[in-house]
């Protein structure tokens, strides 16, 4: 189990290289979302905001109401995030689940996956 | 009144799916119905064949995937298994003549082409989206999007080499033609039908994800079984003729010295399941209007040939690999373990399509043989150069289907004569997966197009069901 702490640090990290890809800025243009982080094994629950093709910092707790939910365990958190973890792969197996419009969805799993490929 | 040789309510032109699905749910209504089938097997573009070998393939149509619900209702009354694809270890990339490994949807030696690929394939989803699938000319932008291919839209929106080899390896996987043959906006509607691009292109999750025990043709012969004789093989439709009071269907009926003689059915209503391509083989009396005609005109089949290369075993699954390729070129651009569940034998398909398909033609089956088992080798090892076994299905060369997997209308069709698909000409109505409203190219969509067709002729006849 990852602690927040860990969560947290690892995506610091990954908001860096996030913020910094040109080719998830065109990807998310227009796209503002409210998204919640649920771990499946209660390390704890997070918010990120996107803006503008840009991420927010990592909230702690449920903030607003989410456009996309993410539920997985921390220990996925935290790899997914130091980008040690393929997010599609995860998607497909079922350890990852997304909700929320079929559009957001696509763009969530679309967006982790170029990050995840262009580190 | 000419003389006939046999009447019935309704004739069903072409015994695959889609056919046999609207003759059952005619003969349910209390509908009296003859197929016509050219062939001399029920099932069309899903046939399944036993190789000496004893290995069990399946020629055409294989997979079934989640949300293709009237595929899985059948499977489920014929109590038919279907069993997972084999998807275990990783994928074999073939680029630039090099072999790489990667696990996921994408080819990852090239990170910038596969985050490149992840992108478009995102940018199509989202567009795709917003076309209706059912009446794609009625997107605000439907005359633009119908005015370029689909390799117009990847010169413009993918920056790189790497990423537009992978979109057209998708394109060739999934339609049997090469992103230039393909109107975009047909793409999109096409790709929305079956839910994304992502879900036509994917195996587990998507169109690929399981097969069926025993091969998908199981599922058209069970159909037809209880129509048993109102079946008629082996009668190719040569004329349709709609005197706006019934129908007279001729088809070239063989005899049993091998001749063939025209063989006549009145009815009231006829069904045509078969692609717009070879529906416009059929002579039609009067001549169809000329927006359905020219639709038939300009709706050519993709071009695949299906190869299947069996080993005594699976020997690939032992080196970790899942047996699926993924190449930029050559003849083979993806495989897929098609081994039967138990592992009892190993089977590697590939798919040979578009350009690469008509190129091959000139070298005939030892040729290509050479070919795919040069690029399995490349990809799977030495190995695989020394299968048991080697089989080839050319659905180019079909006489009654012309190609496969699916009809691939380029620009401007679909804006002009789209809605033709669908809509009866007189007595004469339209089935067949190309005229799906969900899943458009597949055994699913075929046998919706099916009961679609049907609830028209029983509408119009005006018969309920029993």
């Amino acid at each position: 189990m990852a602690t927040t702490e860990e969560i947290a640090e690892a995506y610091a990290d990954w908001r860096v290289r996030c913020n910094g890809n040109p080719r998830l800025a065109k990807m998310l243009r227009g796209w503002n979302r409210t998204v919640h982080l649920m771990t499946a094994d209660d390390a704890g629950h997070f918010t990120i905001v996107v803006t503008d093709s840009v991420l927010s910092e990592l909230r702690i707790g449920l903030v607003d109401q989410p456009d996309l939910v993410v539920s997985a365990s921390s220990e996925d958190f935290a790899d997914l995030f130091w980008g040690d973890l393929n997010p599609s792969e995860k998607y497909i197996s079922g350890e990852i689940v997304l909700a929320g419009s079929s559009e957001d969805v696509m763009r969530l799993d679309a967006m982790s996956m170029v990050a995840f490929l262009d580190q | 009144m000419a003389d006939v040789d046999k009447t019935a309510d309704v004739v069903v032109v072409g015994a695959g799916c889609s056919g046999l699905r609207a003759a059952r749910d005619l003969a349910a209504a209390g509908l009296d119905v003859v197929v016509l089938e050219a062939r001399d097997r029920v099932g069309g573009r899903v046939f399944t064949e036993v190789t000496e070998g004893g290995a069990v393939i399946d020629q055409g149509g294989q997979w079934i995937g989640p949300t293709q619900g009237h595929l899985q209702a059948l499977a489920d009354e014929f109590d038919v298994d279907t069993f997972p694809t084999y998807v275990a270890g990783a994928n074999v990339e073939v680029r630039d003549g090099q072999r790489f490994e990667f696990t996921g949807l994408v080819p990852t030696s090239d990170p910038g082409a596969a985050a490149d690929t992840v992108a478009a394939l995102l940018e199509l989803d989202l567009l795709a989206q917003e076309v209706s699938p059912t009446s794609p000319w009625t997107h605000p932008d439907a005359a633009a999007l119908d005015a370029r291919t689909l390799a117009d839209w990847t010169m413009e929106a993918v920056d790189s080499p790497g990423a537009r080899n992978l979109v057209s390896t998708a394109v060739l996987a999934v339609f049997g033609c090469e992103p230039v043959e393909l109107s975009l906006l047909y793409a999109l509607a096409y790709a929305h039908s079956g839910g994304s691009l992502s879900s036509l292109i994917r195996t587990t999750g998507g169109a690929q994800e399981r097969r069926f025990a025993g091969g998908a043709q199981q599922l058209a012969i069970r159909l037809a079984e209880p129509l048993g004789d109102r079946v008629v093989l082996d009668a190719p439709v040569v004329a349709i003729a709609d005197d706006s009071d019934s129908v007279i269907v001729t088809a070239r009926r063989a005899r049993p010295d091998g001749s063939r003689t025209d063989w006549t059915v009145r009815c009231a209503r006829v069904v045509v399941a078969m692609p717009p391509a070879v529906q416009s083989r059929i002579a039609f009396d009067p001549p169809l209007p000329g927006a359905r005609d020219q639709l038939a005109q300009h709706a050519p089949m993709g071009s695949v040939t299906k190869v299947h290369a069996v080993y005594d075993r699976p020997f690939w699954r032992e080196d970790g690999l899942s047996g699926q390729l993924v190449a930029d070129r050559g003849a083979l651009r993806a495989v897929f373990d098609d081994s039967p569940e138990d592992g009892a034998h190993g089977v590697l398909l590939g798919f040979i399509a578009g350009h690469a398909d008509r190129a091959l033609e000139a070298v005939g089956p030892d040729g290509r043989r050479a070919v795919a088992l040069d690029e399995l080798a490349r990809a799977f090892g030495p190995r695989a150069a020394s299968p048991v076994e080697f089989v080839e299905q050319r659905w180019s060369a079909e006489p009654f289907t012309r190609g496969g997997p699916v009809a691939c209308f380029g620009p401007g069709l679909l804006t002009s004569a789209g809605p033709a698909l669908r809509a009866p000409v007189g007595r004469v109505h339209w089935a067949g997966t190309e005229t799906a409203e969900a899943w458009t190219g597949y055994i699913d969509g075929a046998l919706s197009s099916g009961t679609r067709a049907a609830c028209e002729v029983i509408a119009a006849e005006g018969r309920g069901r029993p």
